[in-house]
């Protein structure tokens, strides 16, 4: 228990401890492993006993719900499955499959659908505001096969009444996306409405045509899985998919001097982009008994 | 006395630490902590523990293998995987190797009922600096210096203040390219502020703990923790819709804050930890309306929004957490 002296010591303490900081942290002691020391019988034993082999040498299915995060004009809501096989506690491999039910603008989208404007320069670009929301890319599926590493594994305890076993896992694979984007247009087609007989509806009509591509792309991601006993667990988890597409449809580059449009809307508008997902599943992992260590 | 005393705090460390796994399955009784005889327990040389001895039914137990190897740990089924409170368990946990002769009726045992939490924050100070990077806002980025000082007054409840410093150069150089993509397409401009500061009272509550082990070598200490209160932000817009006229001062906003985060202890003393904040706050920001004259424009008046706007800010804070004093002593001994 401190006593009040120490407490005395706190105010001038902290005032160093920015300048400790640093001299502490690089210690290689202390950022090994926490020194438990250890006595008794307990001394020179494994770190963990009778532990309950969850993952090695079983299979693992995840239906998951999977959402899109940091979207620019549209959401995705993936319904999807999860299958892994486990080598061992700690290492296996899975895939990965999930498809779009549903896509939400952003309100980004909704204030361009309802404020923005459209001019002879941008008309290729932004052909009329009631197409927008049409006009913008969508995720429609995506799958991925991966490598998945579990180094932590643990437990869990919540109001320091129930226990619940936990590990966190890391990933690393490759993915592919289906995506719906704006199909290639160019300049002189946008110009040849201005023949029509109805230039709104030509325009409106380029504007939310449609074509369909596979994007590629590394996959990584992590996250926890809960066991509630040892069959059924929870997962929490994080994906990065990062791939170039173009999100807004818009004739954003191509031109040789940079970022300017170059009169079509092409591959060449594409952007790298991080998309991120988060994953909701249930886990279910069979045969149903996990092997115990000793 | 003392021995009293020593005895209740064991009892509700007991109750605290353990009451799923060991408190149905053992008696304590310090009164049985001697240690005579020939102490042949799970080391062989007992007597320096917590003087406490573990039986069913108060009845002393015979706890190793009787021949002074002490290798009970190494021995029998120990259960569900509590291991603590399986090898605490008595005879169960030693495979049922009780012998029947006559023996000393010596019980001294080395492990420990309750094991001692690892870095205890009870009447300490933690000081943590982190950085601070804004998840939400596509449209420009709010990267911030952070510090927080918290004092604990329960092992799980902290009373503290926490400053964000987000002013760095020029905040037209943090916007993002999609802002200017959807100015040139859609001749749409995008509200958006530069944030100074950020002050906050804080109650940190620790509801789940845990440990960690990485490939059955190393244990983890770690806790996840609440965290929400309310302070101050200062906030302007930057004009980007009328800029040859308008310019903004920072004005101070109420903003509330509620968080999760995650502390990983590397030593009893020091962690590294990671945050998820929303500090959510009315913002007001720049009128998207021009007035149409020149005097119109010069008013002040017309350069904000008419309302205010609900906004916010998802942070994720990731640093390092100091807990002072370093050292601290245990209420009881193991």
């Amino acid at each position: 228990m401190m006593t009040t002296n120490k407490l005395r010591t706190l105010a001038p303490i902290a005032l160093v401890a920015v300048a400790i900081l640093g001299a502490d942290l690089v210690a290689p002691s202390q950022a090994a492993a926490q020194e438990v020391q250890i006595t008794g019988p307990l001394a020179g034993q494994p770190a963990v006993r009778r532990m309950r082999l969850y993952r090695q040498m079983r299979i693992m299915l995840e239906p998951e719900f999977t959402f899109t995060l940091q979207d620019e004009y549209s959401r995705t809501l993936f319904a999807g499955l999860h299958a892994g096989f486990y080598f061992t506690d700690w290492l296996g491999i899975g895939v990965w499959g999930a498809y779009g039910v549903a896509n939400l603008d952003t309100n980004l989208t909704d204030e361009v659908v309802g404020k923005g404007v459209t001019d002879e320069r941008s008309r290729l670009s932004f052909p009329t505001q009631q197409g927008f929301d049409n006009q913008i890319a969508t995720m429609t599926w995506a799958a991925a096969a991966q490598i998945e590493f579990i180094p932590l594994r643990g437990k869990l305890a919540i109001f320091e009444k129930l226990f619940v076993d936990t590990d966190f896992f890391i990933f690393v694979g490759a993915g592919v996306v289906g995506i719906e984007e704006r199909r290639d247009t160019s300049a002189a087609e946008m110009a040849a409405c201005d023949a029509a007989a109805d230039r709104f509806a030509c325009r409106f009509d380029l504007q939310t045509q449609r074509s369909s591509r596979v994007a590629v792309g590394p996959t990584f991601g992590a996250g926890i899985n809960l066991y509630f006993n040892g069959i059924i667990g929870l997962s929490l988890s994080w994906r990065g998919l990062p791939f170039s597409w173009n999100t807004s449809g818009f004739d954003n580059s191509g031109d040789p001097r940079g970022d300017f449009p170059d009169g079509n809307i092409d591959s060449n508008d594409r952007f790298f982009k991080l998309n991120h997902m988060f994953n909701v599943g249930v886990t279910i992992y069979l045969p149903t008994d996990p092997a115990i260590t000793d | 006395m003392k021995q009293s005393i020593t005895a209740l705090w064991v009892a509700v460390l007991a109750v605290l630490a353990m009451p799923l796994g060991a408190s149905a399955q053992m008696d304590f009784s310090l009164d049985e902590a001697d240690t005579e005889g020939e102490g042949d327990g799970a080391e062989g040389d007992g007597g320096d523990g917590a003087d406490m001895s573990f039986g069913e039914d108060g009845e002393p137990i015979d706890d190793g293998s009787g021949d002074g190897t002490g290798d009970g740990a190494d021995t029998g089924d120990f259960g569900d995987g509590d291991i603590i409170g399986e090898l605490a368990g008595g005879d169960d946990g030693m495979g049922g190797e009780i012998e029947q002769r006559e023996r000393p009726t010596e019980t001294v045992e080395e492990i420990y009922a309750v094991q001692q939490i690892y870095a205890l924050r009870l009447n300490r100070l933690e000081l943590a600096p982190s950085a601070a990077f804004t998840i939400n806002d596509p449209y420009v980025s709010h990267p911030a210096v952070s510090v927080a000082l918290n004092y604990w007054f329960t092992n799980v409840l902290a009373l503290g203040v926490n400053f964000l410093w987000y002013q760095w150069g020029d905040p037209t150089s943090r916007e993002s390219d999609l802002n200017f993509f959807v100015r040139r397409a859609t001749r749409l401009g995008i509200p958006i502020t530069e944030w100074q500061l950020g002050a906050h009272l804080n109650f940190t509550y620790v509801p789940f703990y845990g440990k960690f082990s990485v490939f059955r070598e190393f244990i983890f200490q770690w806790d996840a923790y609440v965290v929400g209160g309310v302070g101050m932000m200062r906030t302007r817009p930057v004009p980007v819709i009328d800029p040859e006229f308008r310019s903004f001062d920072f004005e101070t906003r109420v903003a509330f804050n509620l968080g999760i985060g995650l502390r990983i202890f590397l030593s009893r003393f020091a962690g590294i930890f990671f945050e998820f904040r929303d500090y959510a706050y009315l913002e007001r920001f720049e009128n998207l309306v021009v007035a149409p004259t020149s005097a119109g424009r010069q008013d002040e008046g017309t350069w904000f929004a008419d309302s205010t706007t609900f906004t916010n800010n998802v942070t994720v804070q990731v640093g390092f957490t100091l807990f002072f004093p370093f050292t601290f002593e245990y209420e009881l001994p193991k």
